[in-house]
């Protein structure tokens, strides 16, 4: 096994990373819906294993999931969604990647176990409305009006970081099962994984 | 005809100001300001559809707001906040991301992250990215056509199967595309373990320091709204 990484691996962590991210705001458009934002981090985890699961078929070396992770933090900043992700997304995949370095990039339950991992980037959209909470709705009042405000605070109230990183890790764990199934029934059938 | 750092700097501004920023005082300015950048920019180069677009849900938005949320109540005031709110501030963004994206090419995008001194485990995933958002949203798109044409979409009897329908073609259709580009790049040398030349020309000039101006004056008075 060789240990260097490729060119041709960062042009398969570009590819998958992009595909990541259409689906994934495919679905992140639920959120103009205030209830469906902390749904949010249990829709993302679970679509985004289909795409994960696939990649990691491709993935033999330690490095490429945090590389992964890296840019999804710099994407989601890029693009104004909040910049605690470029925290929290480097910091799970690089567990992610020790985790499934450990089952050499081969176990099955170490890379569904590494998904889960790596699925609870997604808190870091989360942390602003708790950490800076009197900012936050004072933001939502003066942009949204006060009926939005209230809203969306009963939703998300300050202790429900834990639940909610409970929630992404365990539908990290689904979208996991849920891509394996899809690579059995299809990739490997098709022979692209 | 702006550099690229100065468009993706534009970008990370003008999403973090408007949709981090409050309003009144110096947002009042500001906040403008920065919706009518991504206009500009679009009639400078000449894309007036996009201009047309940009302006007409902008308004849109803008008028719903407005009007719309101090007549409206309960749910329905719930649906006209999300939509005109969410989409007033970020279209600018979005419009601003857009125009990196289709005025930029790959080169000189290259070009950019090697000056910013960004290593190549970086730039290369991130070009190949910026390369391939176009391609895989077109993908998703016509295999949502094609879905549809056979009956598969929501209230067509099978929502559940629709993931699976749609997942599955794009992520063969996605990673073929993607080996056809990997070879394609490997050939003209990407990766190799020698600097890469690059025929592009970028450099900071007068439009870039007027959008920088515009840039750090939003950012200084977001955080001095953040601070105080």
């Amino acid at each position: 096994m060789k240990q260097k990484i490729q060119a041709k691996d960062l042009i398969n962590v570009g590819i998958f990373t992009a595909i990541m991210f259409v689906v994934t705001m495919a679905v992140a458009m639920l959120g103009y819906i205030p209830i469906f934002i902390p749904l949010l981090s249990v829709l993302v985890p679970v679509i985004g294993g289909i795409p994960f699961m696939l990649f990691l078929t491709k993935v033999k070396k330690f490095g490429l999931v945090t590389i992964m992770a890296v840019l999804i933090g710099i994407v989601i900043a890029l693009m104004g969604m909040g910049v605690w992700v470029i925290f929290t997304a480097p910091l799970f995949g690089v567990l992610a990647d020790l985790i499934l370095k450990s089952g050499s990039y081969s176990s099955v339950k170490k890379s569904i176990f590494g998904y889960g991992i790596f699925s609870m980037w997604v808190i870091g959209n989360f942390i602003p409305i708790v950490i800076t909470r009197g900012n936050y709705y004072d933001m939502l009042i003066s942009g949204y009006g006060q009926e939005y405000a209230d809203t969306l605070m009963g939703y998300i109230p300050d202790w429900s970081l834990l639940p909610l990183l409970a929630a992404s890790f365990i539908s990290g764990l689904l979208g996991a099962l849920l891509g394996r199934s899809l690579l059995k029934k299809h990739f490997i059938r098709a022979g692209i994984a | 005809m702006l550099d690229p750092r100065t468009k993706m700097l534009l970008v990370v501004t003008s999403a973090s100001v408007l949709i981090g920023g409050g309003s009144g005082g110096a947002m009042n300015v500001i906040k403008p300001v920065l919706t009518a950048v991504p206009l500009l920019l679009f009639l400078c180069s000449g894309k007036w559809k996009a201009a047309v677009i940009y302006t007409t849900v902008y308004t849109f938005a803008f008028a719903g707001e407005i009007f719309l949320v101090p007549v409206t109540t309960g749910f329905v005031n719930f649906i006209v906040i999300a939509c005109c709110g969410m989409f007033a501030r970020f279209m600018p963004g979005i419009a601003m991301g857009s125009y990196l994206v289709n005025t930029t090419t790959v080169s000189e995008f290259m070009a950019a992250m090697e000056r910013m001194k960004l290593p190549q485990k970086l730039s290369i995933p991130l070009s190949v990215m910026f390369r391939f958002f176009p391609t895989v949203t077109q993908e998703y798109g016509a295999i949502g056509d094609a879905m549809r044409m056979r009956g598969i979409r929501f209230g067509g009897g099978k929502p559940a199967k629709m993931l699976e329908y749609r997942m599955v073609p794009l992520m063969v259709s996605c990673v073929k595309i993607g080996e056809e580009l990997s070879a394609a790049a490997l050939t003209r040398g990407l990766g190799a373990p020698i600097g890469r030349t690059n025929i592009c020309k970028i450099g900071f000039k007068g439009y870039d320091a007027a959008a920088m101006l515009i840039c750090a004056v939003s950012v200084i008075a977001l955080l001095l709204e953040k601070v105080t």
